[in-house]
């Protein structure tokens, strides 16, 4: 189903951190497709995205909600600051550089 | 009764509602309508505007704490099960009135002081002896107050304003429009489930027309303050709105043109339409209409 | 750049979107569109084997309990909630809860139980009723931010988990049920975490008594969570773990 959780997330992350170190400080834009998200109004689905289990993977525009575990999309690669917001849990969300140098997120409530 | 509650399931309701008659709205109305220039940029108009729709916010806040409270007091899923669509009803009526206040140009830190600013005293006490009821958790006389008397005279109000304003803001009458096709539901199931209600226990009868006449001395003392207390104003706002555009010319409704109409009059058609309604669907679920004293 | 971007949004602005009753209407049309009581239309699935059935059964019955605990907690709410954003969406949690409700009800009848109410009282498990009366006592008393947690957190939680892990192994007609319900309670519990954040962002010293509340009910959830899974009849050791995300979200708001 759509709606399994985050086993292999840890190497998304690293994944797109080595991405993000290879594109340098240019950020890559990205045009959004519909990924079938159905449960925001329509102008907003292409904003979000189900995970979809092993084998899936983030791009460097991509994050999961902690609160949800939605995959949360942008228009942006992400940088550790950006603000995002979660709209089928309604989060705030800041990405933050872990530990590990991996991109997630902190609930801003 | 199972099968006339049949018909208030959620899954018509999602139907009926928002996959119906509000299918394609925003906020209540098509997405290219807007307030019309002159009711946001006249002075006058503006704050008679907010003045209105100041006392519908009220209603229907009323109506929203009404409907929620008496989810729990009851008997029964079908009856929880139509208060609920009630209540999201009731929340999206206070939403698309709130947000025609942003549209009037009030600020959102200014909705509370405004609010307390122009409410009509009267429609608060008469709010407040409904909410007492509710919150006693007496179901037949929360029901008859919240989906007889409330609703009878929002249905009316809303008929009314929407009347008055279908030519020159359709945005408003759209809005109304869709919040008199939810009025509809719950007056069908206000008279249809108490009436059974009624039928069981008899003896609550001469409480719940004690509370009706109550509620309606306040809500004619409402109408008193709105129109003839408030006579320059609306007859100004009036005359303006219709040279401008942002009323009709003529406006018939009941019998008498809204437009051409005094405040009298206009207070006269409204009290009459209102309290026919209550005679008539009173009657209707055992109940005898109560004539509350005239207000001064 | 798309016209329509989220996170280009104020904060208030998001806010109001999210909680308003025009995102809820344009939010389930996407999912339940194509739905009669949760079903797809037009679909039919094989029946259930005896045991099968009755697990399923107590399991329903058992949701039952819990939507009704949200749907009378919810209502009851709305007239302590805060503000106006809060009092907006509980409305819509309560017509979600109130169609739980609703699609459970008919499952159950679907599966030939003829008077679900009484078929409820009699496989409740005890400790959900008492979660229940404790829920609701919270409510009675006003207490806004122990009754969020309690039922927006605790109870949303466990039931998001619930379904979610029940969606996996249940037959197909259920599943389809539960895929409704399940994208609901991400919104619910979503409400919960972030305004119950909000608040003790502003008013940290509630945190200390708010842990006192869980640890109270904690052990109702984990005992019914436990016999819910057991009526599924599901492997111990391929158990899904409640603790998990109930715990990510007490550590996010600090309650341990």
């Amino acid at each position: 189903m759509p709606d399994s959780d985050e086993p292999g997330m840890i190497a998304n992350r690293i994944e797109k951190v080595r991405a993000k170190r290879e594109a340098g400080s240019e950020r890559r834009h990205f045009e959004l497709d519909d990924r079938g998200f159905n449960e925001v109004p329509k102008k907003w689905r292409k904003f979000y995205r189900h995970w979809e289990g092993d084998g899936d993977t983030l791009g460097p525009n991509e994050i999961i909600c902690p609160v949800c575990k939605v995959v949360i999309r942008s228009v942006k690669e992400l940088r550790p600051g950006d603000r995002l917001y979660c709209m089928p849990c309604m989060s705030r969300l800041l990405v933050v550089e872990a530990d590990d140098g991996t991109l997630t997120t902190e609930v801003v409530y | 009764m199972a099968d006339f509650l049949s018909q208030y399931s959620i899954q018509r309701w999602l139907e009926m509602c928002p996959q119906g008659y509000l299918e394609d709205t925003v906020y209540g109305h098509s997405p290219e309508l807007k307030e019309p220039d002159i009711v946001v940029d006249n002075e006058l108009l503006r704050e008679e505007s907010i003045r209105t729709t100041v006392q519908l916010v009220v209603g229907e806040r009323c109506a929203l704490a009404a409907s929620s409270g008496l989810v729990n007091a009851a008997p029964d899923f079908p009856s929880k099960r139509f208060l609920a669509t009630q209540t999201l009803d009731e929340a999206r009526h206070v939403e698309i009135c709130t947000r025609r206040l942003f549209d009037l140009g009030v600020k959102e830190e200014d909705l509370e002081s405004t609010i307390d600013d122009f409410v009509n005293p009267n429609l608060v006490k008469f709010a407040e002896v409904l909410l007492e009821k509710v919150s006693d958790g007496d179901f037949i006389a929360g029901v008859v107050g919240q989906n007889i008397v409330l609703e009878g005279m929002a249905f009316s109000v809303f008929e009314m304003l929407e009347a008055v304003s279908k030519q020159g803001n359709p945005k408003f009458a759209e809005t109304l429009s869709g919040t008199i096709a939810d009025e509809r539901r719950h007056v069908g199931f206000g008279e249809n489930r108490i009436g059974s209600l009624i039928r069981e226990h008899p003896e609550r009868k001469a409480d719940v027309e004690k509370m009706q006449a109550e509620m309606t001395y306040h809500m004619l003392a409402t109408f008193s303050d709105s129109f003839r207390g408030n006579r320059a104003a609306v007859e100004e706002t009036r005359a303006i709105a219709v040279a401008e555009g942002a009323e009709a010319d003529t406006a018939e409704w009941h019998g008498t043109d809204l437009a051409s109409a005094s405040p009298e009059d206009m207070e006269a058609v409204l009290a009459d339409t209102v309290l026919g309604e209550f005679k008539t669907r009173l009657n209707r679920i055992g109940l005898e209409y109560q004539s509350p004293p005239v207000p001064a | 750049m798309s016209e329509f971007n989220p996170h280009s949004l104020d904060e208030d602005e998001f806010l109001e979107e999210v909680h308003s009753v025009d995102f809820w209407f344009h939010a389930v049309d996407g999912y339940l569109r194509d739905r009669t009581y949760g079903r797809i239309e037009g679909a039919s699935h094989p029946d259930l084997d005896d045991t099968d059935r009755d697990n399923l059964i107590t399991t329903l019955c058992n949701y039952c309990i819990g939507e009704t605990a949200a749907l009378e907690a919810s209502s009851g709410l709305i007239s302590i909630a805060p503000n106006r954003h809060s009092k907006i969406f509980l409305a819509t949690q309560v017509v979600d809860e109130a169609r739980h409700l609703e699609v459970f009800l008919r499952r159950l009848r679907d599966l030939g139980v003829e008077d679900p109410e009484s078929e409820i009282s009699v496989r409740a498990n005890p400790h959900l009723v008492a979660f229940k009366d404790r829920l609701m006592e919270l409510v009675a008393g006003h207490d806004w931010d122990a009754a969020v947690f309690a039922q927006n957190v605790v109870l949303e939680t466990m039931e998001y988990t619930a379904f979610r892990a029940h969606m996996s192994t249940a037959d197909p007609a259920t599943a389809e049920v539960l895929d409704g319900v399940v994208k609901d309670e991400r919104r619910h519990l979503g409400f919960g975490e972030n305004d119950l954040g909000r608040r003790l962002m502003a008013m940290p010293e509630k945190r200390q008594r708010l842990a006192e509340i869980r640890r109270e009910l904690d052990n109702l959830v984990l005992a019914t969570f436990e016999e819910v899974q057991d009526s599924l009849g599901a492997d111990r050791s391929r158990r899904v773990d409640l603790g998990s995300e109930y715990l990510d979200a007490i550590e996010r708001l600090g309650l341990t």
